[in-house]
């Protein structure tokens, strides 16, 4: 990975890492680990979380309302705590997805029209 | 399965997270770091390997702690675990205070008996408070109380410090000093009201216009006296009522100005009715105020005046006083013969209301009810340091579970202040309660008594007082438990025999301490029990016994002279002693022990007083009969009704008089000078034996006699009756006696002899009274204490003494070796208590009669009464001592 490609890759994980977890958890509640693995799976391993970098994040939707943790037991299973989206969560979830569809747009535009 | 979770709390250490949320973190992260190292152990890498991965995955720089820092501290406080590090003041503080009241909960017999030891010495404390607060404390009931003085004349020279003021004196006083904003003159009145038959005496005062304007205030409805009616010759029969006469007697009608009252025979115009605020004189009998009219041409030798007066704005009281001797002086240049000799005093208020006396006695109450609650204090703390011992291993376990000793001391300290808040509020029970019965108990002479009250003051004092006590018994086993050595307490784990042995020492100290403050109370106490039986077997000169005593007032307008009041007085003594039960009837114009006498100048031929001061002497006006009924014995003869005389006078005088100016010489016969009945020669009849003219303590004074016939007119009198049987039974008789010679005569004051007796000593018998109890309640719990520390030491020393047991002691040892101990402490705290005693008898000194601070009899008794108490105190935890079954102390190791 040359330079470039280090920076854009620490700035796109930074703004869209929260779009990411709350994506993630839209559908049903995950737990921190399946979380770190899916986001690592889907993105072909270009996208990696470790713990450092994934819980204070999710910590922080937490606290702001938007995703709401619960330990939960399934049976055979280690206690977890999934992480399941609010209401505030599926608002704030809709709005970044399509100021997000914007911004790829935009930087597509432009970079296809250098391309072009 | 590797450990990660002590990792990641190394990690999150610098945050200070709650326990709760530090913990619910941990796990997840584990967690996490678990599911990776499963995985990486399923792809088949070695354990090691995986291990490295999982733990990588923490290995973010100082992302994880930054990022939690900024998030995690936003987090609110949640309740902390019971012992945990304090990092919330005031929510560790509920928490406690929650744990605490459990506690008490628990315990409800421990609890009760901290709580009720304490109640006692709070609430006695907070009465005591509510007296010094009353009468000390608040401020008097006048405008501007700082700035009103009262005046007196002085004459230090002939044993006058404080003497009444001559009427033309006052006057010069009110018209040429510089220094008051208003001076006013008074003298008591006492009056007849009511129509014939049904007359009633009332108090009331003779006041000079400026009276209102000195105490700050004015009349209610109506007005204040005008200068032409206080002035003699004026038009002085215009009287002002008290708020509560206006109510009684009219009802609170508001057109009662103009209308008359009848007094003393004669109509007074009511002008005025005075705000019930008015506290000059706050008896309900007290009704009235009239002009005084001061008189310019009467003697200034007369003193008969209480003056007051209010200084002016920033003057103060030495200016005034400065001034006023000033004038004194000019006085005594201008009227030598009368003024000579005499200069001014001027006492605040204060000082003159509240005597020095009374406030003495409420600073060593305060002192003593302070040493009880001290004692309470120890008390309880002891029982908490037992208790504390009890709860070592509670403590050891969280200590060792993390908890900070300061937290765990502060947590103990808070259960101490806990306790000590709910026996504050019982604690106002007792106070209520301890405040009736002094006020009910009231000697009388202690004034404002009547006015106690739970003001905030008292309120902010009692919760004061509980606080304290709250941290004084608190603290030593806060300390305690702070000092707590972990390895110790858990290496003696089930093995519970002792309680350090620095903690019975801290135990032995406190009872120690106990012992003496109580030995020290009742060392105090039993110095004025003795003063007071002293007194009570001071011999007054006179027979007490059956004798009865009225007071009457003669008007001036049918009793102008000495020959109508001679009049009335003889056919009342000659009509009352043929009343059966009745022995004998006298006159006199002041009874013995009474507080206060008249007294004067003498002459006698050839005997100048020593330097040229003027010789002096007591007088009072009795009539033939009164030595033989009063039981004062004579040399010479009585009075007789031709001692009317005004050429031939005659006086009886005491044998102070006859040793002080005739010394070696017989006065019969002789001739002096009474200057207060003119300048004849009264040539001496009789000597009689002295009485107690002032009070029980008093020494006697020459004393002077003249004879009723001689001096009738003066106003009020004193009947006194000796009677066969119980003095009080003849009262209606006596009255109706009155009533059948003068419908329009009342009586008042009627009391008897006993009963003056008994309220001569009233305050003294309240100091004494109290003080006993408050050493009696100190001895109580000091032995309680020793009790306490007795029955705890043999049940903690079970073991060792059946070990003594088994080894061959007699329980007749045993029993000694606990009584040893005991009486050891005991013998102590008495040691201790002496000095103590010492210190305070220096303070007590001035309200002893005859007895030394250092009385051996006192000294030696109160120790022994304590180590009597102490005695029994230690016998039964000697008993149980003696009891025990060495087989059983063993085997219950």
């Amino acid at each position: 990975m040359s330079y470039m490609n280090a920076v854009l890759d620490r700035e796109l994980k930074k703004g869209s890492a929260e779009l990411l977890i709350l994506s993630l958890v839209e559908t049903r509640p995950r737990h921190g680990y399946e979380i770190s693995k899916l986001i690592e799976a889907r993105s072909d391993g270009v996208l990696k979380f470790n713990v450092a970098s994934l819980y204070p994040l999710l910590y922080r939707l937490e606290k702001r309302g938007w995703i709401q943790g619960r330990w939960v037991e399934k049976a055979g299973q280690r206690r977890r705590r999934y992480y399941k989206l609010t209401r505030d969560g599926r608002k704030v979830l809709a709005a970044q997805r399509s100021g997000w569809e914007e911004f790829v747009a935009a930087i597509n535009r432009i970079t296809g029209a250098e391309r072009a | 399965m590797p450990e990660w979770k002590s990792d990641i709390r190394k990690r999150l250490e610098s945050l200070k997270l709650t326990p709760s949320r530090e913990y619910e973190i941990v796990e997840e992260l584990a967690g996490h770091l678990e599911d990776r190292y499963q995985e990486m152990l399923a792809r088949g890498v070695t354990r090691d390997e995986a291990e490295r991965a999982a733990r990588a995955e923490l290995n973010d720089g100082q992302l994880l702690v930054r990022e939690l820092n900024r998030i995690e501290r936003k987090f609110g406080a949640e309740p902390i675990a019971l012992g945990a590090r304090r990092n919330n003041m005031l929510g560790s503080l509920w928490q406690d205070m929650r744990y605490g009241l459990r506690l008490i909960r628990k315990n409800p017999g421990f609890s009760a008996v901290v709580v009720l030891t304490l109640a006692v010495g709070i609430g006695a404390n907070t009465a005591i408070f509510s007296v010094v607060n009353a009468v000390m404390l608040r401020s008097l009931p006048f405008g501007d109380p700082d700035r009103l003085v009262r005046l007196n004349e002085s004459n230090p020279e002939r044993g006058w410090p404080t003497f009444s003021v001559s009427h033309p004196n006052f006057l010069d006083w009110r018209d040429r000093n510089q220094t008051f904003e208003a001076i006013a003159a008074t003298s008591g009145v006492s009056a007849n009201i009511g129509t014939p038959g049904q007359i009633e005496v009332v108090r009331g005062s003779a006041v000079t216009v400026g009276f209102l304007e000195v105490l700050g205030t004015s009349p209610l409805i109506g007005r204040n006296f005008l200068p032409e009616e206080d002035r003699p010759g004026g038009n002085s029969r215009v009287v002002i009522l008290t708020h509560g006469s206006w109510q009684r007697r009219f009802g609170g009608d508001p057109d009662v100005l103009g209308k008359t009252l009848t007094v003393n025979d004669n109509a007074f115009t009511i002008v005025g009715v005075l705000p019930e605020s008015f506290a000059w004189v706050t008896d309900s009998n007290y009704e009235l105020l009239v002009p005084l009219a001061p008189d310019p041409q009467r003697s200034r030798s007369d003193h008969r005046l209480l003056v007051i007066g209010k200084l002016k704005q920033g003057v103060s009281r030495e200016q005034a006083l400065a001034d006023m001797n000033t004038l004194a002086a000019q006085l005594a240049d201008q009227f030598p013969e009368s003024n000579k000799g005499w200069s001014v005093v001027a006492q605040s208020f204060y000082d003159w209301m509240i005597p020095e006396q009374i406030r003495r006695s409420l600073l060593l109450f305060l002192g003593a009810v302070g040493v009880v609650l001290l004692i309470a204090c120890t008390n309880v703390a002891n029982l908490m340091l037992a208790r504390a011992t009890a709860r070592q291993k509670e403590i050891s376990i969280r200590i060792a579970l993390g908890a900070s000793r300061r937290r765990i001391a502060s947590q103990l300290l808070v259960e101490a202040l806990s306790l000590a808040m709910i026996s504050g509020v019982a604690g106002l029970g007792v106070a209520w309660l301890a405040m009736k019965a002094l006020t009910a108990m009231n000697p009388g002479d202690v004034p404002r008594l009547d006015e106690l009250s739970m003001d905030r003051r008292v309120l902010g004092f009692s919760v004061l007082i509980s606080l304290v006590t709250g941290v004084l018994f608190g603290l030593a086993p806060a300390i305690h438990a702070a000092r707590t050595n972990l390895n110790e307490m858990l290496k003696e784990g089930g093995r519970s025999v002792t309680g350090g042995k620095a903690r019975q020492r801290v135990r032995s100290f406190l009872v120690t301490v106990e012992v003496g403050l109580s030995v020290a109370l009742l060392i105090s106490a039993g110095l004025l029990l003795r003063s007071f039986w002293r007194l009570q077997d001071v011999d007054p000169g006179f027979k007490s016994d059956r004798l009865l005593t009225m007071r009457i007032n003669l008007p001036r307008n049918r009793y102008p002279q000495n020959p109508q009041a001679w009049g009335f007085y003889k056919r009342f003594m000659e009509e009352a002693s043929a009343l059966p039960g009745v022995e004998a009837v006298a006159v006199t114009s002041g009874l013995p022990v009474s507080g206060g006498g008249t007294a004067g100048e003498v002459r006698i031929e050839g005997k100048p007083g020593a330097d040229g001061t003027p010789l002096s002497a007591d007088w009072r006006i009795v009539s033939p009969g009164y030595f033989q009924t009063m039981g004062i014995p004579l040399r010479g003869r009585e009075f007789e009704e031709r001692d009317k005389n005004d050429s031939q006078p005659v006086t009886i005088i005491s044998e102070e008089m006859a040793q002080r100016y005739w010394p070696g010489e017989d006065p019969i016969g002789k001739s002096v000078t009474l200057v207060s009945f003119g300048r004849t020669a009264f040539t001496v009849v009789g000597v009689v034996g002295n009485i107690k003219t002032i009070s029980l303590e008093s020494d006697p004074a020459p004393m002077s006699y003249v004879s009723t016939p001689f001096a009738a007119s003066w106003n009020p009198m004193n009947l006194v009756i000796r009677t066969s049987g119980e003095p009080n039974a003849q009262v209606s008789a006596l009255r109706s006696t009155i009533g059948s010679i003068d419908p329009n005569l009342g009586v008042y004051e009627i009391r008897s002899v006993g009963e003056i007796l008994s309220n001569s000593l009233g305050s003294r018998r309240f100091t004494m009274f109290l003080l006993a109890v408050f050493a009696g309640v100190a001895l109580l719990l000091a032995c309680v204490g020793l009790f306490g520390v007795m029955a705890y030491l043999v049940s903690q020393r079970t073991h060792e003494i059946g070990v003594r047991l088994a080894l061959g002691a007699r329980p007749g040892d045993v029993f000694r070796l606990v009584i040893g101990r005991g009486m050891a402490l005991a013998a102590g705290g008495s040691v201790l208590g002496l000095g103590g005693a010492w210190a305070i008898g220096r303070f007590l000194e001035t309200m002893l009669y005859q007895v030394r601070p250092t009385d051996p009899i006192t000294l030696a008794s109160a120790p022994v009464v304590l180590l009597v108490v102490a005695l029994m105190a230690c016998y039964v935890p000697a008993r149980r001592a003696m009891k025990v079954d060495p087989m059983v102390a063993l085997r219950y190791e």
